[in-house]
């Protein structure tokens, strides 16, 4: 018994069979993923939280590239008033490579900013949509994180760590809470980005296969085609299928005979049920084409713009619907700079914030309006936010790991609030500060997981999501 | 008040904390490394003065400002519940000794502690407490108790043991069993004496009859012969080869079998990437910014060959660590011995890693973390921030091998930095025509400096190529008047800039090329006297600029029109070009027009005009310009020839190989993995929880080590190596090894289900000369390896997890068998042995389309990119050394075999190719049958016949396509569990 969290729901497997009526039906009634022969446990069954959670599933909109947070939610009036001037700042690249403190120019924020809502949270004009929603939203302006390249603090984002390998947060939670809906996969990230980590950022690392996310298409490719691989035959009409499927029934039926009571045949003949199941009830995700024009039209599908991650972000909100644990939805792509990482060109965050604005704000919305916001964590992130000042005195900003910005919504988080803050500048955390593996541990703690008691005994020794650190950030529970 | 548990802490100590791995990060723990800490350290407890802490007055601050503010900021992560970094605070005896970094407080010197260092945030990598400065005066506070002695009257309470920590004891921890001598074990008496073939029987059957289990039957004839092709060389047989064995009584036409397929090459291709698991072989560096590793295909056949040849294990294994440092008995053995090398720089690398020492430290740490687990079953790596959690493995352990591979160069560094390579030698022939290419190449090169050399000494202001009637001092304006494009009258909107460098003046305009204008731009200059110019334009050449762009010369008696192409660098200099040569009037009479009219395909670029007056040469000066042309063509010609041989070179084969580094030294603990954290300097050696049964090398000043190393790891009576090989094997046979945890053998790791068996064959492994065929041979002759996989009623109620291995555990396919059966069946498996496989001209792993007939061993092994068919059949994630494949069943495993094209595709094809063979003219009834002999080894049982003739033969069917009913039924067999599974 080397991993505590599946102590409760392990038995062996023949213990399983004995204990009930017909082992063959049972099993495949839960959605029995057999493992290794010494002990049976049902991977993805919905298991019950170590204790009362606030949310039962995720969605993380992953902003790739690093959105700049001291032009979209972190207001800092230094940057207009020292714009153009010359001053210190310890920039990471720079002491990576020649441990000195440089002068950089300060570069003040290119996009008003107002008050919103009854928080009166800060919001730029980048974010019309957003804005509207700031009172559901809860703010963590003093986010610090590891790494100082995309590949580095995009995996750690993900994984916790910058270059070990790791399970991904879905795997963790997928692991920690099971799946609720069994025809359906548990982890789905949408559109992936295929660099900077690409499966590694969805994999399950060394817990079983089982809890490793499903990729949905990849980015690049729009939502509109996005799809599971090998969801479905393009070369048989389903009559041919369905025949050819009963066929296979009828063999395995009859060589299982052959070896009595060898439940892992079970599960390799329980697999193909599964699946089967998965063909007929999965593809309902991605269709669309049922959901009311006024809905489309909020999410801003059909629009230049954002008709791409509008789709993702409806599919999303039908994945919630449907039970899926933990999906992804990401505005990335597979380049080495991707999408928010403007070095160079800071007014293309416009387009960026224009492409996602709507889609979230509509997300978040619609989630309330079904009473799904209620148990369901929203996190919109990138990997880190950008510097203050200019990158090599031009006209962008560089990656910045040392403080930014994120918001959640909904899962129990206190709404129109707002936790934490950066120097005069943006700069640095100073303030509530909440490191990536506190983000991390206080999202476990959301959805009723011990982040220190989530173990995974592998290589001799006991993994969690957050190694040996995470703090769990309670003045942001409600 | 020396407490108690001070006074037994001489030496090393393992820390009660959690094992981690941190790489740059300190945290929480400015405590640390005093696992190494002399006890010295501790004499800061007579220093801080008891009569201090006994002082009213500092008592009182520390009641009044100190202790609230430890309990509001400190101890929720320093007190009784946590510890981190080892370090408590809730107890004066805590913050002395300290936790992994040393004492947190030395008294009276603030500026020394390292407590005060981490809440002042004056250490980027030590911010204490982590989630924001505290406020300015209660960081005075602690900095003036600090000073007046840190008086601290808590102590701790009876059966707190504070930050103690466990000294690792090496003569406890020999008497684990791994790392006991391996025992002279007797082959055992049984009472079926007629049942063993051989001693591993007689092992196994000792155990069954203690429990009074009877092994299974021998299996049938058709899984043995599917078992042991899968087995030895991961392909299924034939229906030929089926038929074969089944119909031949002979009583060694199993071990003939066994003969011939430990012969065959395939053998290499398959117990090859058994190791190649093993060593996290792959084909690009993975990680956020992953490398194609384009010549890890050399190592690759390299272990298949070394497989193949029957290598010896320990020649292979040292080979692998220190083949550059042996000694070769020809070029192809130097070649190989290179290429062996390899092995250290397969790893996962994040090459991009900008700060380079930790980049260094890295790489150490999963070469030895691999070489740990892979060859002995130990997780050093988990010695690299603190003694080993389980395992006698202090961190001096582990910086002594360390130091090792710190020494042996791996790595070339850059901005995005990659592994070492070293040129492979070539048969004596091709050595010679390099040596004479290269000497060819030198000696050209040598010209052209020495040409050079002397084109520049003539005359510094002149450049090479200077048309001979240029004056010196021209662009000084001696001899020549520059108007530069400040002294220019200009028209529209030019736009100045100094972006390109090499401009006259302090800038050089160019055209907004957002303008409709037209832009010109005159120079004026005043001639002194009359006579014939050279007129040179200036402008900075480059990518962007117009390649027509027109300039006018105007005088009173004539009008000149040129075009300049700005792209182009100049003749004169790259910036300047003489454009044309006429005679001037003296005076303001002369004017220079450059402009944009008519240009669309760049920007115009105005800087400034020179003229030089023409003046004939004078005495001496015609020498120097015949030679100033001599030397022009023969550097011409040089360059040419250069260019010629260049192109010409020989391409010399590299592979991913190790070097020593220059200078040779030991490096020093990196306290709690921190690079930048120095500790003391340990000696290069290895682990010292051996020597009782090894003596520990001694290594050279002058070498790495890295022989000594490889030659201690094979010694025989080397408790861990032999063992974890034989075990490897045997896993690799019956799908679980003796020790079920192939890479721990540590106290993590499983206890072996039969020590003495698996004594008797680590010892029979190296009596044999370390032969892996010889050990493979031993095990599937025996009966054991032969038993049926049915299980019977008696053993599953005795042992129904099979520890006793009373049945042929059923086992798996793994994904590359999976993939070869579906190519197999199809006929269009191509069984090429060996060579580079990454299609030519790739450069990334993304999107790359595997679509190769070869075997799978071929496919590219790519860290984010694997193939569908690997990463969905459980394959050995490459980012991990990994001994063992997981084992799943999901649903996408199934949906792949449902739908993915591939598959589709194989099974038309191999419907195809039953449909037009011989066969073909058969009936359904042969034909089902050569189906399932290719797919399940077998004859279908008569329902199953019924079944499948049922189907092909369904008038009613909605498949009214037959091939693609027979590609239907092919779908079928291989989606079956039958398949799936070795019987």
């Amino acid at each position: 018994m080397t991993n505590n969290h599946l102590v409760n729901r392990m038995m062996t497997r023949r213990q399983m069979l004995q204990s009930t009526a017909c082992g063959f039906g049972y099993l495949a009634a839960a959605g029995m993923a057999a493992r290794q022969a010494q002990a049976a446990v049902n991977p993805i069954a919905a298991s019950k939280p170590l204790f009362a959670p606030k949310a039962k599933r995720v969605i993380f909109l992953f902003m790739q590239g690093g959105p700049s947070h001291v032009d979209t939610f972190d207001y800092k009036p230094s940057l207009e008033k020292y714009d153009g001037q010359m001053m210190k700042f310890d920039d990471a690249r720079t002491l990576a490579k020649t441990r000195e403190i440089r002068e950089q120019r300060v570069y003040r924020n290119l996009w008003d900013f107002k008050r919103y809502g009854q928080c009166g949270q800060h919001v730029s004009e980048l974010f019309p949509h957003i804005a509207r929603h700031v009172d559901d939203l809860c703010f963590l302006k003093g986010m610090h994180t590891e790494g100082v390249a995309h590949g580095p603090s995009t995996l750690f984002l993900h994984t916790g760590s910058i270059n070990l390998i790791r399970p991904s947060v879905g795997s963790w939670v997928l692991y920690g809470l099971g799946t609720e809906n069994e025809n359906l996969p548990g982890f789905i990230t949408i559109q992936p980005s295929m660099g900077n980590g690409g499966p590694r950022n969805y994999s399950n690392a060394f817990l079983p296969a089982a809890f490793q996310g499903t990729a949905v298409g990849r980015a690049g490719v729009g939502a509109e085609k996005a799809r599971i691989r090998n969801l479905t035959n393009n070369g048989l009409t389903p009559a041919s299928q369905r025949a050819q499927f009963d066929l296979l029934r009828a063999i395995n039926s009859e060589q299982i005979l052959h070896d009595p009571g060898n439940d892992e045949l079970e599960a390799v003949i329980n697999s193909y049920e599964l699946a089967w199941k998965m063909q007929h009830h999965a593809p309902d995700l991605f269709d669309i084409s049922g959901e009311p024009q006024y809905i489309k039209d909020a999410y801003g599908i059909g629009q230049k713009g954002t008709d791409d991650y509008g789709r993702q972000c409806l599919m999303a909100r039908r994945m919630a619907e449907a039970g899926v644990r933990y999906i992804q939805v990401n505005y990335g792509d597979n380049t080495n700079n991707p999408r928010w990482d403007q070095h160079s060109n800071m007014p293309r965050h416009a387009e960026h914030a224009f492409n996602t604005d709507k889609p979230v704000a509509a997300l978040i919305q619609d989630l309330k309006q079904r009473g799904l916001l209620e148990d369901t964590l929203v996190w919109w992130g990138g990997e880190f936010g950008r510097t203050p000042y200019a990158q090599d005195n031009g006209t962008g900003r560089d990656h910045n790991s040392y403080g930014f910005t994120s918001f959640m919504a909904g899962g129990g988080l206190k709404p129109g609030f707002s936790y934490g803050e950066t120097d005069d500048f943006g700069h640095h955390a100073i303030r509530e500060k909440v490191h990536m593996h506190d983000w991390h541990a206080t999202l476990l703690h959301l959805l009723g997981l011990n982040h220190e008691e989530l173990t995974f005994r592998h290589d001799g020794r006991d993994f969690r999501l957050t190694d040996v650190h995470g703090r769990i950030i309670h003045d942001i529970i409600a | 008040m020396i407490p108690r548990f001070i006074q037994r802490l001489p030496g090393r100590r393992l820390r009660l904390m959690a094992v981690v791995r941190l790489g740059r990060k300190i945290l929480a723990g400015f405590a640390m490394g005093t696992c190494l800490m002399p006890a010295t350290g501790l004499s800061v407890d007579s220093q801080s003065g008891l009569t201090r802490t006994q002082n009213p007055e500092g008592l009182e601050f520390f009641e009044k400002k100190i202790r609230p503010a430890l309990h509001t900021h400190c101890l929720e992560c320093h007190g009784d519940k946590k510890q981190k970094g080892g370090l408590r605070l809730d107890f004066s005896d805590g913050w002395k000794i300290g936790g992994d970094s040393g004492p947190a407080i030395i008294p009276h010197q603030p500026a020394s502690s390292l407590l005060i260092e981490a809440i002042a945030y004056h250490n980027k990598e030590l911010e204490m407490p982590p989630d924001g400065r505290l406020p300015a005066p209660v960081i005075e506070d602690f900095r003036h108790w600090v000073s007046i002695g840190a008086p601290d009257p808590r102590v701790a309470g009876p059966g707190i043991i504070g930050s103690g920590k466990q000294e690792i004891s090496l003569e406890e921890a020999r008497s684990f069993w791994s790392f006991q001598p391996l025992a002279e074990v007797a082959v055992p008496e049984i009472e079926q004496r007629d049942w063993p073939a051989t001693p591993v029987d007689a092992f196994i059957l000792r155990k069954l009859e203690q429990h009074d289990l009877e092994p299974s039957p021998e299996a049938d004839r058709h899984a043995l012969v599917r078992r042991l092709y899968f087995d030895l060389i991961g392909l299924p047989p034939t229906p030929e080869q089926i038929n074969n064995f089944t119909g031949n009584d002979s009583p060694d036409a199993w071990s003939s079998l066994v003969e011939e397929l430990l012969a065959s090459r395939h053998f290499g291709e398959r117990w090859g990437r058994h190791w190649l698991d093993v060593v996290r072989f792959a084909e690009s560096s993975g990680g956020g910014r992953t490398l194609l590793f384009p010549d890890a295909w050399r190592y690759r056949d390299y272990v298949m060959d070394a497989f193949n040849e029957d290598m010896p294990y320990d020649r292979f294994l040292m080979e692998q660590l220190a083949g550059d440092l042996m000694e070769a008995s020809d070029w192809l053995d130097r070649r190989r011995k290179l290429v062996a090398t390899g092995f250290l720089l397969l790893g996962p690398t994040n090459y991009e890693l900008q700060d380079k020492d930790i980049l260094e430290m890295d790489i150490v740490d999963e070469q030895l973390d691999t070489l740990g687990k892979a060859v002995m079953g130990m997780t050093l790596g988990c010695a690299r921030c603190h003694d080993h959690k389980f395992d006698p493995i202090p961190t001096a352990d582990y910086y002594a091998m360390a130091g090792i591979f710190k020494n042996t160069h791996a790595i070339i560094h850059s901005n995005v930095s990659t592994w070492n390579k070293r040129e492979l030698p070539q048969d004596p022939q091709t050595t010679r025509q390099i040596a004479l290419h290269r000497a060819a190449l030198a000696s050209a090169k040598d010209e052209h400096r020495q040409l050079t050399g002397e084109l520049k000494a003539m005359g510094d202001s002149i450049g090479i190529g200077t048309p001979p009637t240029l004056p010196d001092g021209f662009l000084s304006g001696k001899n020549s008047i520059i108007v530069d494009n400040s002294g220019a009258l200009l028209t529209g909107p030019w736009v100045s800039s100094t972006h390109t460098p090499g401009f006259i003046g302090s800038d050089y305009l160019h055209d907004n090329r957002n303008t409709s204008e037209t832009l010109t731009a005159s120079f004026t200059p005043d001639i002194p006297n009359k006579g014939h110019y050279d007129i040179y334009l200036s402008y900075t050449p480059g990518s962007n600029r117009a390649t027509a762009v027109p300039v006018t010369i105007t005088t009173p008696d004539e009008t000149t029109a040129i075009v300049i192409d700005q792209k182009t660098p100049g003749k004169v200099r790259a910036t300047i070009d003489l454009i044309a040569t006429l005679e001037l009037p003296a005076g303001m009479e002369t004017t220079v027009t450059v402009s944009n009219q008519g240009v669309t395909d760049g920007h115009v670029i105005v800087d400034a005009v020179i003229f030089a007056e023409r003046r004939e040469p004078g005495p001496g000066e015609a020498a120097m310009l015949a030679r100033r042309m001599e030397l022009t063509e023969r550097i011409a010609a040089v360059e040419e020839r250069i260019k010629q041989l260049e192109s010409a070179s020989p391409v010399i084969p590299v592979a991913m190989a190790v070097d020593e580094e220059e200078t040779i030294a030991d490096i020093p603990i990196a306290i709690r993995g921190v690079v930048s954290n120095r500790g003391p300097v340990v000696k290069r050696g290895v682990m010292k929880v051996t020597a009782h049964l090894v003596d520990q090398p001694e290594v050279p000043a002058d070498t790495s080590g890295r022989l000594q190393l490889s030659q201690w790891l094979t010694d025989p009576a080397h408790p861990l190596t032999s063992r974890v090989m034989a075990n490897r094997i045997w896993y690799w046979l019956f799908g679980r090894g003796i020790v079920p945890s192939v890479d721990n053998f540590g106290k993590m790791g499983n206890l072996p289900s039969h020590p003495e068996l698996l004594d008797y064959l680590a010892q029979r492994f190296i009596d044999s000369g370390w032969s892996v065929k010889d050990l493979i041979r031993e095990i599937v002759n025996s009966r054991t390896y032969r038993m049926s996989s049915q299980l019977h009623d008696q053993g599953l109620s005795a042992d129904p997890d099979n520890n006793l291995l009373w049945h042929m555990p059923r086992r798996r396919l793994d994904a590359e068998s999976i993939r070869d059966s579906l190519l197999a069946a199809a006929s269009s498996l191509d069984l090429t042995y060996g060579g580079s496989h990454i299609k030519p001209g790739t450069r990334i792993e993304y999107g790359y389309e595997f679509d190769s007939s070869r075997r799978s061993v071929y496919l590219p092994v790519f860290r984010n990119t694997l193939p569908e068919i690997f990463e969905t059949f459980d394959f050995a994630d490459p980012n991990m050394m990994n001994g063992r494949r997981n084992v799943s069943a999901v649903a996408t495993q199934a949906l792949m075999m449902m739908n993915s094209p591939f598959v589709i595709e194989k099974c038309r094809e191999a419907a195809r190719a039953l449909l037009s063979t011989a066969e073909g003219s058969t009936g359904t009834r042969q034909l089902i049958q050569h189906a399932f002999l290719q797919t399940l080894g077998r004859q279908p049982t008569a329902a199953e016949m019924e079944i499948t003739t049922g189907f092909i033969s369904n008038p009613d069917s909605p498949e009214t396509d037959p091939e693609q009913r027979w590609a239907l039924l092919y779908q079928s067999l291989f989606q079956s569990i039958d398949f799936r599974y070795l019987r």
